[in-house]
């Protein structure tokens, strides 16, 4: 059997063989052993087959696959200009196999590049005989036809060019080629290859046609099917559609009147598409052709900005307005006045009746409109200021005077935000109106009444603007309004509604960023003086403090602020100032490097300020200075400026400070009141900087204090945080059990013994380090084990503290160099998740409790994902927390804990609960029962608000047929609620009791 | 083009301006930033000090200070119900005021009702919703109230043409039961009160 006919047999059933069967035929040319001739006569009764239609398709189809297999060089040029005339010829006279001549067409351009005549003749072909395109019912055939068509427009670009410079009916027919296609793949290589016609030919003469023929697909209303293999989405088509109608100004006759007709749809997604386009448009068009539909375009787009119908339609028209502006800004000045002329009029007009929801409007309007560059803000300012101020200056109302200046700080806004998309622009249009402003504005901010909340707020944010703008105001009136401000911040006491200090302290701070100089000079002195040296222990400055340390999150006034602060901390400790007003000086400190804008080198805070802040507070620390409240907060700075440094820098400060540490803590006379600075300086260093032989024995120290010392709760807790610490950063995992029989730590030996409160939490400590270290997971498996089986008999406060071993610690983080398995939780959970839940359902009823506080405990700091996959064993349980009686040690945690999980259950896999309704809406009904009603209940008030967010998920989230019943029996119950002592409680109250009677409504309304 | 508006474009009072607790709450009590540096977990060392102390976030002060229902309360429930044509709310567009709701005390020692009456100030003396915005405010108090109150839902004198007909027509429980059995009324009224959250 001849190769075609075997391709005929195989090409219907198995595909893959047809194609070998092809590539074996491409072989044989290759390798001469078959020539062209033989192949084509072999073709022969089967591509001319009158009588059969398909066997003619499919034959072409070897044809293409032949050549598509064959390598290049193979033919000559003589064969591949036959083989080229052959198949034209053939389409001129059965248009069967219309895909697979374009398929064999592109195998033959990729052989060897054509001349102009083959282009032309084919593009002709396909033009003149296969048009309309739409006669072909196959997709893929069409699709082989419009890739040969682009194909060629990408290759070849003058001989088709010349194709339809040469001939005034080719565009029509080229036109009319495309018509009707649907399919989303076809078009989108036909979008995109109209654009070269579209953009690069003089198409002047055939415009609304070529228009039309994509228009007509505006909007695409395309949904890819549920399982699109193809991966189109209805954005790519709308991106295509968008630039072909952008391509070519000889557009916008046809363009502008459609768009702007279909922006009238009542179809939200219909307007989107249309601003979108409306935008492409004004930057693809020419600046000429967009001066003759500025204004059309104006008046239909400040509709859907003075009356919002959906915020991002607004947003859009706005762009389309800024783009208008700057498409005219560099251009002469006609279009442009032309443009903003009726902006300008219809802006005043609405400022006439401020404030209303459109003189707001107008002031989004010049805003986006202004941003358009310089040149168009200058107008606008001359054209609307002006009117602006007199309407300001002739009207008594607050009101009104509010709203104007609302306008006013949007022009100014939009100079403060041109100057940092082009630094360094002309601002002396502003200028002229700027003491009027500043003068108006400033009066507002001191004289008016206190009241006045938001006529006051305007003005404060316009003398922030006013300030942002460069040069706009004068040195000494930039020190005006530095000082007006700083006065609020500093000196107005208002109580309550009028209240402005902290938009105030913003707005100083963000005049930092402009006018550094002022504030340095000005504020800085004025916060000086409010803060004494040595206040009485009544008058520390807390609200000055909390105001001065919140500039420093301004990077170019940090400095000043860090070095006032410590300067004053220093002069507050030689005169014994209150310890209140020290650790408050301190706490200002801690806040500037933490939220401040310290420098930074190779994004590290700088060295030096380890140097000049932290060094000194340490000397002091170890000269014996050492309070309580003043050291933590020490500890912390130290610890936020020496964790970033690096190794060297770190092992300097080691070793300097080592002597007096290791006396410290020593083990025979430890100071335990300076654990907390020693936690958060190791939680600083890395393990590389420390040696082991140093660690044991401070391991051992706290051992000891932590089980044989009385002391403060606050001590106690910092000395097991330091044993997890170092335990996780300086043990060695390799030698880990011997490390903790020589510091006393060994689990197993601590809880061999009868078990103190002190010995549980020594021993959650040491697993916890295990665990988060994630090396020694046969030990801490022994661990975990030993005790959970510790907890019905030790139960005070091991079930209780269990969930210290997850709760997430500050300090124990990769940036304090700790080791933190990516596992960890995983982990726990799933060793302690069967045990626990076993346990639950077989204890007995005095030993549960503990067990579910144990269990809630770790649930608590699991992130839903992880507990979902076992959530079906878990619903029991929670929803038995829930019954805790109040009195059960901890409770009082366990409960919100399980609250928590119901409510991301409720969010995330309602159906998981469908089955517990019942269960569910009566427990969650008793936690809202507050003491008030029933005596014997204590559910705190946090508890019952949260149960109410979780019962108003109910009917939201739920089947209604299982909650429906239900339905009367809660509305009813929250009567009771809505009662509550608690205004949180009743807002909640509310909210749920609108949910539940709601339930059911969408029901009734289809009957 | 807003002419099936009673008042297209009606005055909108800032946001700022409402009255509203948070800001008549004295500052003393806020918590200061720098409290926002101080560790958030639970630690070993709270968990030391007695279990009622340190689990306790509102018990023990908790039913001591009963915070009463009073006028900012029933402000805050009504001042998010959407106006009927403008998409904003009536505190927005001064309908309801705070210094138009009054509570007033049982009128005698037996009683336990208290009565509590809001005005309604219509946005034009001619709007012709003023009967939809009343039955909201009257459907959203009474569903949010508890059942010690009687809620009294009035127009303020003098700012509609309508109101004595529309007061007759609010007070009366049968006539208003006998509106929220008409469904494109409650329909109307579900939409206003769906923006109260």
């Amino acid at each position: 059997m001849s190769d075609i006919q075997l391709y005929l047999l195989e090409v219907d059933k198995d595909k893959a063989e047809a194609q070998q069967v092809a590539a074996r035929s491409a072989r044989r040319l290759e390798s001469k052993e078959a020539k062209l001739i033989d192949l084509i006569t072999s073709l022969e009764p089967y591509i001319n087959d009158k009588g059969d239609a398909n066997s003619r398709a499919k034959s072409v189809g070897f044809l293409a696959d032949v050549l598509s297999a064959l390598p290049p060089k193979i033919l000559s040029g003589q064969e591949r200009r036959l083989l080229c005339d052959f198949i034209t010829g053939r389409i001129e006279g059965d248009l069967e196999g219309i895909g697979a001549s374009a398929r064999a067409l592109i195998a033959l351009e990729g052989l060897a590049r054509w001349d102009t005549q083959s282009v032309q003749t084919v593009v002709r072909t396909f033009v003149d005989h296969a048009n309309p395109l739409r006669q072909f019912k196959l997709q893929t055939e069409r699709y082989a036809v419009v890739q040969l068509i682009d194909l060629l427009l990408a290759k070849y670009r003058d001989a088709m060019r010349k194709l339809h410079e040469d001939d005034a009916e080719f565009m029509p027919s080229f036109i009319a080629f495309f018509e009707g296609e649907k399919d989303p793949r076809n078009l989108m290589i036909i979008f995109s290859l109209l654009q070269v016609p579209m953009t690069e030919w003089d198409i002047r003469a055939h415009a609304q046609d070529l228009f039309d023929s994509v228009f007509n697909y505006f909007p695409i209303t395309f949904k890819p099917p549920p399982d699109d293999p193809y991966g189109i989405t209805a954005q790519d088509l709308k991106d295509r559609l968008r630039a072909c109608i952008a391509a070519n100004s000889d557009f916008a006759p046809y363009a502008f009147p459609q768009l702007l007709d279909k922006l009238d749809s009542t179809s939200m997604n219909t307007k989107r598409d249309v601003l979108q386009a409306i935008q492409a448009c004004v930057v693809g068009y020419e600046a000429k052709t967009i001066n003759l539909y500025s204004v059309t375009l104006w008046d239909a787009l400040k509709f859907e900005i003075l009356n919002v119908q959906e915020e991002d339609l607004a947003v859009e028209s706005l762009k389309a307005l800024t783009l208008i502006g700057a498409k005219f800004a560099d251009s002469a000045e006609g279009p442009l006045n032309a443009y903003l002329r009726p902006i300008i009029k219809e802006c005043n007009e609405h400022l006439e009746d401020a404030p209303t929801k459109q003189s707001e409007a107008a002031g989004r309007i010049l805003y986006s409109v202004a941003m358009a560059g310089q040149t168009v803000a200058d107008k606008l300012v001359k054209g609307i200021l002006p009117t602006l101020f007199s309407l300001h200056s002739s009207s008594e109302s607050l009101t009104k005077r509010r709203g104007l200046l609302e306008v006013f700080n949007q022009v100014l806004k939009a100079y403060a935000d041109l100057e940092d998309v082009q630094p360094g622009i002309d601002t002396e249009a502003v200028q002229s109106f700027a003491s009027e402003a500043l003068d108006a504005m400033e009066r507002a901010l001191i004289h008016a009444p206190k009241a006045e909340v938001s006529f006051r707020l305007t003005s404060l944010n316009g003398l922030s603007c006013l300030v942002s703008v460069r040069k706009a105001l004068s040195d000494a009136q930039v020190d005006r309004v530095v000082d007006a401000v700083t006065e609020i911040v500093l000196h107005e006491r208002v109580e309550g509604h009028g209240d402005i200090r902290t938009p105030a302290i913003k707005a100083l701070t963000e005049m930092a960023h402009s006018v550094p100089h002022a504030i340095r000079d000005r504020s800085v002195p004025a916060f000086m003086v409010e803060m004494p040296d040595c206040p009485s222990e009544k008058d520390v400055p807390g609200m000055v403090l909390e105001a001065f340390a919140q500039l420093s999150t301004e990077g170019q006034v940090f400095d000043t602020v860090a070095v006032r602060l410590k300067n004053k901390y220093n002069a507050a400790r030689h005169q014994s100032a209150p310890v209140e007003y020290r650790r408050a000086l301190l706490l200002a400190l801690l806040y500037a490097f933490t939220f401040g804008a310290p420098a930074r080198e190779d994004g590290i805070v700088r060295s030096s300020y380890y140097t000049e802040y932290a060094e000194s507070l340490v000397t002091d620390v170890a000269n014996g200075h050492r309070e309580g409240s003043t050291l933590e907060v020490i500890g912390r700075i130290v610890n936020t400026l020496l964790n970033p440094q690096g190794v060297h820098f770190q092992t300097t400060v080691y070793s300097k400070n080592l002597d007096w540490m290791t006396a410290a803590n020593n083990k025979d006379n430890a100071d335990v009141s300076l654990t907390p600075f020693t936690l958060h300086y190791y939680a600083a260093l890395r393990p590389e900087v420390t040696d082991a032989a140093d660690i044991v024995p401070l391991l051992q120290t706290q051992a000891s204090l932590a089980l044989h010392r009385e002391s403060h709760p606050a001590a106690a807790g910092s000395v097991l945080r330091l044993i997890t610490l170092l335990l996780n950063k300086f043990a060695n995992p390799k030698t880990l059990e011997p490390t903790l029989k020589a510091t006393n730590l060994e689990v197993l030996t601590l809880l061999s013994q009868p078990v103190s409160p002190a010995t549980a939490n020594l021993a959650l400590a040491i697993t916890k380090a295990l665990l988060l270290q994630g090396k020694t997971p046969t030990l801490t498996t022994t661990y975990l084990e030993t005790l959970l089986a510790h907890l019905p008999t030790a139960p005070n406060p091991l079930a209780r503290n269990f969930t210290t071993l997850l709760a997430p610690d500050n300090l124990l983080t990769k940036q304090n160099h700790c080791l933190i398995s990516g596992l960890y939780k995983q982990k726990l959970f799933a060793h302690t998740l069967p045990p626990l839940t076993d346990a639950i359902r077989t204890a007995d009823p005095e030993q549960k409790p503990y067990y579910l506080v144990a269990l809630s405990g770790i649930l608590r700091w699991l992130p839903y994902s992880i507990l979902e996959p076992r959530l079906s064993s878990l619903i029991a349980p929670i929803l038995q927390t829930l019954d805790l009686p109040a009195a059960a040690d901890g409770a009082h945690e366990a409960k919100p804990s399980a609250l928590t999980i119901l409510e991301s259950t409720l969010m995330h896999a309602p159906e998981m609960l469908e089955e517990h309704t019942a269960s569910l809406v009566s427990r969650l009904l008793n936690c809202t029962t507050s003491t008030a009603t029933d005596t014997t209940i204590n559910n705190p008030w946090t508890l019952r608000a949260k149960a109410l967010q979780c019962l108003a998920l109910c009917p939201r989230q739920l089947k209604s047929e299982k909650v429906m019943p239900f339905r009367r029996q809660v509305v009813r119950r929250l009567l009771v609620c809505l009662d509550d002592g608690r205004r949180g409680v009743r807002a909640e109250a509310v909210r749920c009791r609108g949910a539940w009677l709601g339930l059911g409504e969408g029901e009734e309304e289809e009957d | 083009m807003e002419a099936d508006k009673d008042n297209a474009n009606p005055t909108i009072i800032n946001p700022s301006d409402l009255p509203s607790r948070r800001r008549s709450a004295p500052t003393q009590k806020r918590p200061g930033i720098f409290d926002a540096l101080a560790p958030a977990y639970p630690t070993l060392a709270d968990q030391l000090s007695s279990p009622e102390a340190s689990s306790d976030s509102g018990s023990s002060s908790d039913e001591e200070e009963r915070e009463e229902i009073d006028e900012q309360e029933v402000f805050d429930l009504i001042s998010t119900i959407s106006d009927p044509e403008h998409p904003l709310s009536l505190g927005s567009l001064g309908v309801v005021k705070l210094a138009d709701i009054a509570i007033m005390p049982p009128t005698s020692p037996r009683s336990r009702i208290s009565t509590i009456r809001v005005l309604i100030t219509p946005t034009t003396s001619a709007c012709s919703l003023t009967t939809v915005i009343g039955l909201g405010v009257k459907v959203r108090l009474v569903n949010a109230l508890p059942p010690r109150f009687r809620v009294d839902v009035r127009i303020k004198e003098g700012t509609s043409n309508t109101a004595g007909e529309v007061n007759k027509q609010l007070g009366d429980k049968e006539r208003v039961a006998a509106a929220m059995e008409n469904r494109s009324l409650v329909n109307v009224v579900n939409t206003m009160l769906a923006t109260c959250v």
